[in-house]
């Protein structure tokens, strides 16, 4: 039995938004538990609902029903950090300013934040770029400042939106061994949405799968893979067993949810 | 909800009127405002001169858009045709047109062709440059597209560049046209001796404010039913368009 | 031969051409010289006019008005603009005002406002600020509300709240479209002050240019016309340089 207290814990976390003419139920019921230096990983096929989940445990988004609680062990920092799809860097700061944004806000003084910055573009190898300006730098690199903003905060827990979704592959491979690197070296408690099993197998320790809309919890994957972990995981005998297991689960919500898309009649129909 | 405020506005402006809080010579109650406006359409020469600026209006559009949208399209198309014309309409699109008004009395006179012809240069310049910016900033990909397609020449301007260049024609066509109002009713103001712009002049001199408001009014409406009325003219003919804009 | 020696060439050519082509046909009748006087002869006159004095005069005065005109409605308007695109309430309030407002040309406000404040300076100040300050707040509301709702998410999430994410997120957010406001309305103020000098005022270009008209000296007009079209041209593109220098994050998209 588990005796360390979880670092995150989701109680029956349910989530309406009003559609189009008839509400739609985003999240049905979501339970789960995050241990302390975790790596969580969230799949599940479009509409399931991951996003939302990464917003309740954020604050961003109050759920209708259910609770949300993060166990505080450092007081004074904050509780999550968001690193989001496409970046949400403000455009008009210098890269530098993006990092300490969140610092400012919370009344860091000017030397410590500067400081605190620059030790995190550093870990993301981007200390050379600190003046310069969002549209100035590629793709991955504003996703690099993204994850240099929230690890700037020291948060309790590290929460990351499909960080890495809207990078080319190779970016996106590159991007994956340097999480891994900046994880271990951190150890920080991580909470990661992403579409990509390949990805969720490579980073995670867990991998939990939702369901088509409405998003519940369909199953927990642990995933042992061993640690410290590189990219040649990837060619491993265990890592395509469960590839291979999860992807089933997965691929009959993906149809489930392209189903629903339809309107009833799609590949699945065809498929039986 | 889009009426209360200024059916709210109006209602304080009637009592504040009545009571003789706001002068009622030159600030009329709104109800004798609509009374008269009313009756000058029914019985007196308002309808007449809405429809001579509307006339005006008419003309200047069509002496700028004519010209206007070719030349945006061959300057867009055509690199020394835009080296060549830019100076010009660099140099002109910033000056007030209303600036261009005694030189064009000078040239024809103190009527009509003077009057739309100031109308139309208002609109002209801005239509030739949305014509080009629409040019120049479609989608290099379409083209692409089209020539890999086998699309040349005519054709690819016929299915290609013009569909891709139409919304940014058309919206330069509503603000040209919004332009061409402004200027034609300021020129009626200082110059004419019919049309809108000038009863709120003659008005305004002989201090017959109910009339003059009621003109005023009329203008505003005919501004707000032209703008309205353009977009979601443009809505629905370039139905694949997002959103045709603010403005 | 070299692209940019063809490209700048056709630009400079080509107005240098209309003008000698102009010189020759004034001189010798082909146009008639009492309508489109030589273009020496105009430059020869203007000249005249800066050392009386009487240009000088005038286009001070105009300018006058419009610093004026303009420091109103770019302060109202932007206040304006931006809490109509942070509050949907005064929005929707606001807006059919405007929407019925702003089509309208300045210089119809003239007798209104004749009506409120005594005539002089005053009068044509504030009708030339009229419509700068309807452009000005509408483009300023658009910046506001054009601001990607992923990064105002973001810097909620990273604490601003507020009076803090009004000053850190929506203003920075709109300034560009407040700069192009800005310098929408700068030129809607000449295009209205020319407008309502020619009305109303006994200096100014626009009363020059008019009153030249009247007693048919057609080379100050043509003096007068000059100064205006450059007046114009430095409002407009001056800003937009000072734009760049103020907003260095903003990549331009073909503008004018």
């Amino acid at each position: 039995m588990e005796t360390s207290p979880s670092k995150v814990v989701v109680r029956d976390v349910g989530v309406t938004f009003p559609g189009h003419g008839r509400t739609v139920v985003a999240l049905d019921g979501i339970s789960l538990d995050v241990a302390p230096g975790e790596f969580l990983c969230v799949v599940g096929p479009s509409g399931s609902g991951k996003s939302t989940l990464l917003r309740v445990v954020a604050g961003l988004v109050r759920p209708d029903r259910g609770q949300v609680r993060i166990a505080a062990d450092r007081p004074g920092t904050p509780a999550t950090a968001m690193v989001f799809q496409e970046h949400a860097l403000l455009p008009w700061r210098t890269v530098l300013d993006n990092v300490t944004f969140g610092l400012e806000n919370r009344g860091v003084g000017r030397a410590e934040r500067e400081a605190r910055a620059r030790e995190m573009l550093a870990m993301v190898g981007l200390t050379r770029f600190a003046r310069l300006y969002p549209h100035q730098l590629s793709g991955g690199m504003k996703q690099r400042v993204g994850i240099a903003r929230a690890l700037a905060n020291d948060p309790e827990v590290l929460l990351m939106d499909e960080p890495l979704a809207s990078l080319d592959a190779q970016t996106r491979t590159i991007m994956q061994e340097e999480l891994l690197r900046i994880w271990a070296t951190l150890g920080k408690t991580v909470v990661y949405v992403t579409h990509s099993l390949e990805e969720a197998l490579l980073l995670g320790d867990r991998i939990v799968l939702l369901t088509a809309r409405p998003g519940r919890v369909s199953q927990v994957f642990p995933v042992e893979l061993g640690r410290p972990r590189g990219l040649e995981v990837r060619g491993s005998p265990a890592y395509g067993v469960l590839l291979e297991k999860i992807w089933s689960e997965l691929r009959e919500e993906v149809l489930r949810a392209m189903d629903e898309d339809r309107g009833g009649a799609g590949p699945r129909a065809a498929s039986t | 909800m889009a009426v209360a405020t200024p059916l709210a506005l109006l209602a304080l402006w009637e009592v504040a009127a009545r009571l003789a809080l706001l002068s009622p010579q030159y600030f009329p109650p709104p109800t004798a405002i609509a009374a008269g406006l009313a009756e000058s359409l029914v019985a007196g020469d308002l309808g007449e001169h809405l429809a001579i600026t509307v006339a005006r209006l008419a003309m200047a559009f069509v002496v700028a858009a004519v010209p206007g949208v070719p030349l945006g399209l061959v300057m867009g198309l055509a690199r020394p045709v835009r080296q060549a014309v830019d100076p010009y309409i660099a140099f002109l699109f910033p000056v007030p047109k209303i600036a261009m008004l005694p030189f064009l009395l000078i040239l024809l006179g103190v009527g009509e062709p003077a009057f739309v012809l100031t109308g139309a240069l208002s609109a002209f310049f801005q239509i030739v440059i949305s014509t080009l910016a629409g040019v120049q900033t479609m989608d290099p990909r379409l083209l692409e597209v089209g020539e890999n397609y086998g699309a040349r020449g005519a054709r690819l301007f016929r299915a290609i560049i013009l569909p891709a260049a139409l919304p940014a024609i058309f919206t330069g066509l509503r603000l040209g046209l919004g332009l061409a109002l402004v200027a034609v009713v300021a020129v009626e103001f200082i110059a004419a001796k019919s049309g809108l712009g000038h009863l709120v002049y003659r008005h305004w001199q002989m201090l017959g404010t109910v009339d003059m408001y009621g003109a005023f009014a009329l203008v505003g409406a005919l501004g707000l039913a032209l703008t309205r009325g353009l977009r979601a003219l443009q809505s629905r003919m370039l139905t694949w368009q997002e959103d045709p804009g603010r403005l | 031969m070299p692209r940019w020696l063809t490209d700048h060439g056709i630009a400079v050519v080509s107005p240098v051409l209309l003008v000698a082509g102009w010189e020759w046909a004034s001189a010798t009748g082909v146009l008639r010289e009492a309508l489109f006087p030589r273009p020496t002869t105009v430059a020869r006159h203007l000249g005249q006019l800066v050392t009386d004095g009487t240009l000088e005069r005038h286009t001070a005065t105009t300018l006058v008005r419009i610093a004026w005109a303009f420091a109103v409605s770019a302060v109202l308007g932007v206040a304006t603009g931006l809490a109509m695109g942070s509050w949907r309430r005064l929005r929707e309030a606001l807006d059919p005002v405007f929407a019925v407002v702003y089509p309208i040309p300045s210089v119809l406000f003239l007798p209104l406002v004749s009506f409120l404040v005594p005539a002089g300076e005053v009068a044509v100040v504030i009708t030339t600020a009229v419509t700068s300050f309807f452009l000005v707040a509408l483009t300023t509301m658009h910046g506001v509300r054009q601001i990607d709702p992923l990064v105002v998410e973001a810097a909620t999430h990273y604490g601003a709240r507020g009076w803090r994410l009004f000053t850190a997120v929506l203003l920075p957010g709109a300034l560009p479209s407040v700069f192009t406001g800005l310098r929408l309305g700068l030129g809607y103020a000449l295009i209205v002050v020319i407008a309502v000098e020619i009305v109303a005022a006994g200096r100014g270009l626009g009363a020059f240019l008019w009153l030249s008209w009247q007693v048919l000296k057609v080379e100050d007009m043509y003096a007068a016309f000059l100064v205006v079209a450059v007046l114009g041209a430095a409002l407009s593109y001056g800003l937009a340089a000072l734009r760049a220098r103020l907003l260095p994050w903003v990549q331009d998209v073909a503008e004018r």
